[in-house]
């Protein structure tokens, strides 16, 4: 089984130059957790998710305590997602993107999914040009309907 | 990908086959074949039929709310190879209701208006109708306009994809089709005359009325216009003359849903292949015959259409 059995062609993407507030609309709007990032010519250059937004935001100390009960309100929090709004994804988006291409094997990618913790990996043609995206319940489905 | 329709206001079409329908009485659906709901607009049809014919399609489009939730999980369902590049939205998607009495022989439809379209999201659209030009041959840009979206911006659509050399071909109606072939004509035309016989402030009665607004679409550049004439039949012209497509098939007035589409469909189909716009025009009288074979809008195979190039009459219109 390969990577274009699971394949869902589409082509949804931020890019580099918008804004995270473009970021968070878009997402909340078609209920995506990331999106990949590309350039003018459509080439995946990264990849962001809901989690680099939130990284971004939260106090950098913020991981090292472990619980939010540390915290004395949301005020740093919505504080500074007022102060990142207008900055560009190429900001806070993961680079190099993990990418796949269509010809590749679903054990590649379900791999990558495990190992790189990711809900969605981005497929690119041979130029690196978005084709579309294979989502964690795609590799699940496209295995088990495969077994059946 | 080879093509990229665009329907700036797509719809969640119900066609609801109703035999001996009246208004003001109740009526039941027999089953659920009586009952269809299909992922819509003019674009989206194109986009489904394309397809089944084996081009490679990015369908483009503004969506909103649950109903364009339901648009675009139905058609990924329908049709997993179509790639999709759809910005939502606040509101919700259109729905259209059709309701075919094949006894009576009609149809009667009620078509919303669509949701009303930010300037943010406009500008979303053109950044990645933009980026998508440099991956296609040719544009379709079809069907109606939804509330917020101004004519200037239908013909920026225009003149970007003419300026990157993409063959442009544009159905519409009112005054947004009217202002956009008369700023910088797409290559072929076909005006929507479902609702309004009046193009360009002229009313459309005489078979010489049609003939000359055919004319006038080429002479304001287009290479190739369709203009629909009295059900049977559809006046086509190239910058090589102007003629009379006549079906000699029966054509039933309920079996007319989606018809327009499929002669879209066949058109792009002929100019991918790489055939003269008069032949491409062919195919498209061809698909929208085949297409008159089915009460629902259903997907054609390159041999039905094929079945129908002989199913017409052919008369110069000159």
């Amino acid at each position: 089984m390969k990577v274009k059995d699971v394949l869902i062609r589409d082509i949804s993407a931020v890019f580099e130059d918008e804004t995270v507030e473009d970021f968070v609309r878009i997402c909340s709007m078609q209920s995506f957790s990331g999106l990949p990032v590309v350039d003018e010519n459509m080439v995946v250059v990264g990849y962001i998710s809901e989690n680099d937004v939130i990284n971004a935001a939260v106090p950098s100390y913020f991981s090292l305590l472990q619980s939010v009960s540390f915290l004395p309100d949301t005020h740093q929090l919505v504080q500074r997602l007022q102060k990142i709004k207008e900055h560009t994804v190429s900001q806070y988006m993961k680079t190099p993107a993990v990418t796949v291409k269509e010809e590749d094997s679903l054990i590649h990618v379900a791999d990558l999914i495990i190992r790189r913790r990711l809900k969605v990996v981005p497929v690119v043609d041979d130029q690196g040009r978005l084709v579309g995206i294979v989502t964690r319940m795609g590799v699940l489905k496209g295995a088990m309907e495969k077994g059946g | 990908m080879r093509v990229a329709t665009v329907t700036l206001n797509p719809a969640v079409d119900r066609q609801l086959i109703v035999p001996n329908f009246e208004v003001n009485q109740l009526h039941r659906l027999t089953g659920p074949e009586s009952s269809a709901m299909t992922p819509g607009g003019k674009g989206i049809n194109v986009a489904m039929l394309l397809d089944v014919l084996g081009i490679s399609v990015v369908a483009m489009s503004i969506l909103a709310g649950y109903t364009g939730r339901i648009l675009e999980e139905e058609l990924r369902r329908l049709h997993p190879r179509i790639t999709t590049n759809f910005v939502y939205t606040s509101g919700e998607t259109r729905e259209n209701i059709a309701i075919v009495d094949p006894i009576k022989d009609t149809i009667t439809e009620i078509n919303s208006s669509g949701p009303k379209v930010d300037e943010k999201t406009m500008d979303v659209f053109l950044k990645r109708y933009i980026m998508t030009l440099s991956r296609v041959n040719t544009v379709v840009i079809s069907g109606s306009v939804p509330p917020g979206v101004s004519a200037g911006y239908c013909m920026d659509l225009v003149r970007r994809a003419k300026q990157q050399k993409k063959t442009v071909i544009v159905e519409g109606i009112g005054r947004f089709f009217e202002e956009v072939v008369k700023n910088d004509c797409p290559h072929v035309v076909r005006p929507d005359l479902r609702r309004t016989q009046t193009v360009f402030d002229r009313s459309l009665e005489t078979l010489e009325d049609y003939v000359e607004l055919a004319k006038e679409f080429i002479r304001l550049g287009a290479e190739a216009a369709v203009i629909s004439y009295q059900v049977v039949s559809d006046i086509v012209a190239t910058k090589e003359g102007v003629w009379v497509f006549t079906s000699k098939e029966k054509v039933e007035k309920s079996h007319l849903f989606g018809t327009g589409d499929a002669f879209v469909a066949g058109i792009v189909y002929g100019i991918d292949r790489g055939l003269s716009y008069y032949e491409a025009l062919k195919y498209g009288m061809a698909a929208a015959i085949a297409e008159t074979k089915y009460v629902e809008k259903s997907a054609l195979s390159i041999s039905e259409i094929e079945k129908y190039l002989d199913a017409f009459e052919v008369r110069s219109a000159v």
